[in-house]
């Protein structure tokens, strides 16, 4: 093969591995509106926050975060969550581990990790984020449900 | 029932190793594009497939290039803001191993440019990881063990 051939070869590797990174970094972390969202049943879920069983939505919203164990994005998306959270009271975090609930993946069609969605009071899907969302982001949705 | 979790590591040691795997897979698929060349392609790429195999089975603080960014790299930085769990990078290094080992079994059976496809691909996802903090942990593991790809870990 032509040396030049294999430098061509080898810039566009390079050249198309840029525009996805380029186009990855561009839609990870926006959120989508939710129009008719499920309610999400807490029962089901049986997600606990400090060792305890989670019962109760937050008063006027509640961002329901699906990680896994090998998720390095999920850490600080929860750590992002947990500071908006401890600004607004009526703000709730709940953090899933769906590594070996494989059940909660499928039903609410998690394939990529950190997923996260935005509930109302009552506990109703109002917008989804996959991928780790930025500060911006997050108050926006959350300005949306009164927050 | 949930295992504790294990020691955090620097965030930045994972991304520099990642810059040296995406620079040698580069290479190799630079050397895998000539018959020439191809057999240097082929051995280097089962250099970089022990590599993963290490970063895999071990973790990347028992990796050469951990233990070079702690010895050299790592003193030169400032503090990490925060530290981040070792099993997002192990299971990378095992997709890693996969891919690299994909490339030399093609190359093994006699496809043509099969070090160069393996190669081209495990360079994307290094690089995207070294370049833009991509981790294929949060991208791809859930997906693969919702269809059985993987098992219970």
């Amino acid at each position: 093969m032509p040396f030049e051939l294999k430098l061509a070869l080898i810039a566009a590797l390079v050249g198309f591995a840029m525009l996805a990174g380029v186009y990855w970094k561009a839609q990870t972390g926006r959120a989508k509106l939710v129009k008719s969202g499920e309610l999400v049943d807490l029962v089901k879920l049986q997600a606990t926050k400090n060792g305890q069983p989670v019962t109760k939505f937050g008063r006027k919203a509640t961002v329901l975060q699906f990680s896994t164990e090998v998720c390095s994005q999920c850490k600080q998306t929860a750590r992002l969550f947990s500071e908006v959270e401890k600004q607004h009271r009526d703000l709730l975090h709940i953090e899933v581990d769906v590594t070996n609930r494989l059940d909660l993946a499928a039903h609410f069609k998690v394939l990529q990790t950190p997923t996260t969605l935005v509930l109302d009071a009552s506990g109703r899907v109002k917008a989804r984020i996959g991928g780790a969302p930025k500060p911006a982001t997050v108050k926006a949705e959350l300005a949306k449900l009164e927050i | 029932m949930t295992k504790p979790t294990p020691a955090g590591i620097d965030p930045r040691g994972p991304r520099f190793g990642a810059s040296i795997t995406s620079v040698l897979l580069l290479i190799i698929v630079f050397l895998g594009l000539d018959a020439a060349t191809v057999d240097a392609a082929f051995y280097l790429l089962i250099a970089v497939a022990a590599l993963f195999a290490i970063g895999a089975i071990f973790g990347l603080s028992k990796h050469p290039y951990g233990i070079i960014f702690r010895k050299f790299v790592r003193p030169r930085l400032a503090a990490p803001t925060e530290l981040e769990d070792p099993r997002p990078p192990k299971f990378a290094q095992a997709v890693g191993l996969f891919v690299a080992s994909v490339g030399v079994v093609l190359h093994l059976a006699g496809v043509e440019f099969g070090v160069a496809y393996a190669a081209g691909a495990a360079f994307i996802a290094a690089f995207l990881n070294a370049a833009f903090a991509y981790c294929l942990g949060c991208q791809i593991y859930l997906g693969l063990k919702r269809i059985g790809l993987i098992g219970r870990s």
